[in-house]
Order: C-alpha cells, then structure tokens, then sequence
C-alpha cells in the first residue's frame, strides 16, 4: 500500500500542472465569453472557445462568474472561496513591507501547519517545478547514457539559508518581493499565465514568457551540468524555509533495519541525494517516497516521531550483518 | 582666507551630501518609463510596491485582459506587478480584482456607485483642447459616450466639448476610446 504513495504522488503532481496550464485558457475562455463576440473571435481562439466550453460544462452553469472559483497559482490561489498562499509570500511580504497584514498571513496558515508536520512534503508533492526537475532528472540519466557529461556535483546545502536570508533583506531594502522573482514555482506559474494569455501584449518578451522563463530554464541547464537538483537542494529560497519550518516534523520516512539488505538502492534514487540507508534523513527529505518505491525489501515506512533515528547499524539482511553474526557464533 | 575657502567648500560639500539622500527618495515613482495605471482599489505606489506578491491572479480574473506585468526591464522592484496601459486596454471598473488579491495591494472595493466614485483612485483624464476634435469644431463626443460615469466624471458642452469633473476615477475608457491619433484625452495617473 505504502510503495503505491509514489504513484500517488506523481498523480498530485501532475494534476497540479495540468491546472496551472488549463487555468490560463479558461481564464481565456472567460474573456471571450464576457466580450460576447463569437463570431470575431480568430480561428484558434475558436477552437480555445469550444475546447474549454466542453471541458467545463459540465460543471459550471454560468461560466463567466462561475469559473472564478479557482484562480491563481501555487503561489497564491482561490479554491473555492478558500485563499491559500505559499508562506514564503507571506514571509517575504513581511519582510517587503516590514509590517504584518493578518488577511493574508492567515492565508499561509495551512500550509504552514501542513509544513511543520510533514517538512518539505510541498517539494516533493505540490511543487510544479518538481514536475519539470525530476523529468529533467530522467533527461540528465539519458543524456549520460549517450555519452554526454553530467553534473553531480556537491555543494553545501546550507547555501539556500544564505539566499533566503539575504532574498528576504534585500526585499526589505528594495521594499518589493523580490523572493517571487527567483522562486521556480511562482515563476512558472506566472510564466504559463503569461504565455498563455499575455502573448498578444507588446510589454512582454519573448512572444508572452518573461524573463522568468529565461531564469527558471537556467536552473534547469544548472541541475542538468552541475548538480543534479542542484536548485532545490542548494539555491531554493523556498526549500530553505519549509526546510527550516519542518526540522521538528512528525511524519518521518524511517528506515527498519531488521528489514534491510544493505542494497543501497534508496540512496541510489533519492533524487535530493541523501543517505536514507544509514539513516541520514535529516531536514533536507521532501517525503517524495521514492525510496520506499524502491526498497525491494519494505524496510523503509513513515513513523510518527519528532526526531530521526541516529545510525541503527548495517541491515539484518545484508551479507555484513551475516558475516558478523557467523564470527559471533564461532566464538 | 585660503582656511575660511576650505571650510566653505567642506559646508557646501556636506550640504549636497546630505541633499542628495533626500533627493534620491523624493525621485519619481514612476521610473519604468510607461505610463501605466495600477488596478482599481490599488494602494499607493510604494506601499503597493512592498505589499504586493506577484501572483498574478488579478490578471487571471480580469474579463476585460487590461491588466498586464511588468518585464524584467521595467526594474526588478516592479517586476512581475500589474499595471494598466489605458490606451491599449481600459479598466471597465467590475472591481474583480480587488476581490480577488489575496495580499491587500489590491483592496476589495464594492461594485456600487458610491464605492466606485469614491475610493477608485487610478487617475484623472486630461482633454489636450489642441488635439480633441470637438474643441476644432468637429463634433465627437466620443469619449463622453465611452465614459462609465457619465455626468460625474465627465461632461459635455458645446459641440460636444468634453469636461473631466471631480468625479473621474481614471479608468481610461475615454483614452481608449478617443478616435485621434494621437489620442486627445489621457489620464493622468494618481500614484497616491
């Protein structure tokens, strides 16, 4: 049941995408709806028309109102009348005003919550940068089987602290949020937006992308030729806090050494590259459960504790533990 | 005498030193170089400036696709912020977005006559007589008939003269709407 929760995962994740491309359209959709003008619309723009009215039919009665229900991005969005923002927005909105507006910190409470129980579970789960990084990852594998060079380098993973520290003063200096400028998934969700709907208007480059698209594709030529996910790992603003705001998580992935065959094949696919086989979780795990997809032997489960496991020793399964326990018996 | 020309210089130098802070912070509010309106119920600049998040939703909901973000070019301090071009796509005052701002940058503002008259602060329009058809005798009026708030906002006289009164909140359907090339009636923008 549990090894499923990969599957599960890559369901959420792309779900969350597939919105975040549907939601510009219909946003078109209602534009053209509002303007009452069918017949002058172009060809495609048609085509977007009927396109959308089929998909949403069935749901809404009045879609210009109606479809207002969900707006936004992961950034911030509207879910029915329920706001719900990324705390790094609200953070940085902090910082940038130097003040506290409660309607929209409060807007970051449950993800905040969600955060402090299950650490970077937004990563690893919601994040619609991950989408792309871990195809990027698939791509960084392929490329490496034609030959080609990749990075995997490593670096200090406390360096996200130090962006996040100085995103948030240089915010408060500048007196703007400057943390959603280098943040992936604000960006591509704005950018999608952007593309999709802004593509006609002069002030944007790149035929509707902005410079955020230019930033975010950076990252990926980074995680691709320096460090595979390099960015999360090591640059992320937003990875730092939820990193920080998940240090005394509940919901921990932990390994069971009776069950465990020293295969090494969990630290093989951690895509954050931590050391899930002896023990080496720590802040930095996004609760992907990768590994527990992978554990050929089921000795890897989430348990409800506040802290990790320190090193439990090689796995009872394994040749070492074997061997050790053969020279204890000949004794 | 040569001391008393130093000390001079040194008071003259220290004044311009510390003119120049005060200075840089009372430069324009405007440094992108277009002249744009914040959406409808926008604080003022600075303050919108700090609070808003850069989400985008308030592009997302407008039916009317006049709120577009600034480019990387216009400054990383607007980046990503909307704004309204009036002559390329005018706000038709539905007060969506106000609604929809999850970060108070944009505050909610009701769609009543009262609410619009009121509190909308985006800017004021401005007829150039030199350019407007109807001062040449040429009688238009279009912008009159563009207007939302008819009478409150804007009035016309003789051969259709248009008249911005008080009640102009900046919306820029007349600019948009202004059948001269260059336009003859721009809003002016009110950056609080």
């Amino acid at each position: 049941m549990i090894r499923h929760l990969n599957k599960l995962r890559w369901l959420v994740l792309s779900i969350v995408f597939a919105m975040l491309i549907v939601l510009p359209f219909i946003h078109l959709y209602q534009t053209y709806i509002a303007a009452h003008a069918y017949d002058l619309l172009a060809p495609a723009e048609k085509q977007i028309y009927d396109v959308m009215e089929t998909l949403t039919g069935p749901f809404v009665s009045d879609p210009e109102t109606d479809l207002d229900a969900i707006k936004g991005n992961t950034w911030s969005g509207t879910f029915f009348g329920y706001r719900i923002s990324d705390p790094l927005a609200v953070v940085s909105q902090s910082a940038a005003g130097m003040s506290l507006y409660w309607p929209f910190i409060l807007t970051g409470l449950i993800p905040l919550i969600l955060t402090m129980l299950f650490g970077r579970f937004y990563c690893g789960w919601i994040c619609p940068a991950t989408f792309i990084y871990e195809l990027n990852t698939n791509l960084a594998v392929l490329l490496h089987k034609l030959g080609l060079h990749t990075g995997n380098r490593k670096l200090d993973y406390r360096f996200k602290y130090l962006v996040l520290g100085v995103g948030l003063v240089l915010s408060a200096v500048m007196g703007a949020v400057l943390t959603a400028v280098v943040y992936p998934p604000a960006i591509i969700g704005r950018e999608i937006y952007y593309g999709v709907a802004l593509s006609g208007y002069s002030h944007v480059v790149l035929g509707g992308f902005g410079a955020g698209a230019v930033f975010f594709i950076s990252t990926l030529l980074f995680d691709l030729f320096v460090s595979r996910r390099g960015f999360c790992r090591y640059l992320c603003p937003g990875g730092a806090l939820y990193s920080l705001l998940g240090h005394f998580r509940i919901f921990r992935i932990q390994r069971v050494v009776e069950n465990c065959n020293d295969c090494a094949k969990c630290n093989a696919v951690c895509e954050f590259g931590l050391d899930p086989l002896r023990d080496g979780f720590g802040q930095e795990c996004n609760n992907c459960t990768a590994c527990i997809a992978i554990c050929p032997t089921d000795a890897l489960k989430f348990s409800v504790t506040i802290k990790d496991q320190p090193f439990q020793g090689v796995g009872h399964l394994g040749k070492a533990y074997k061997r050790h326990q053969g020279q204890d018996e000949s004794k | 005498m040569k001391r008393r020309a130093f000390l001079a210089d040194l008071i003259y130098g220290a004044t311009i030193a510390l003119a120049l802070p005060v200075s840089v912070t009372e430069a324009r509010v405007n440094n992108t170089g277009v002249r744009y309106l914040r959406p409808p119920g926008s604080l003022p600049e600075e303050q919108f400036k700090s609070q808003c998040i850069r989400c985008g939703q308030c592009g997302e909901v407008c039916p009317n696709r006049c709120i577009t973000y600034f480019g990387v070019t216009h400054g990383a301090e607007v980046m990503d912020t909307p704004f309204i071009v009036p002559r390329e796509q005018a706000c038709i005052l539905c007060m969506k977005c106000g609604e929809v701002c999850p970060s108070g940058a944009i505050q909610p503002i009701k769609k009543t006559f009262e609410d619009i008259v009121g509190k909308v602060r985006m800017g004021k329009a401005r007829v150039d007589e030199n350019l407007c058809l109807s001062f040449q005798g040429k009688t238009c009026g279009v912008c009159y008939r563009a207007c939302k708030l008819q009478d409150v906002a804007i009035r016309i006289g003789m051969l259709e003269q248009p008249h911005v009164l008080d009640g102009c909140v900046g919306c820029g359907l007349c600019e948009r709407s202004c059948i001269q090339i260059p336009q003859a009636i721009r809003i002016i923008p009110d950056y609080g």
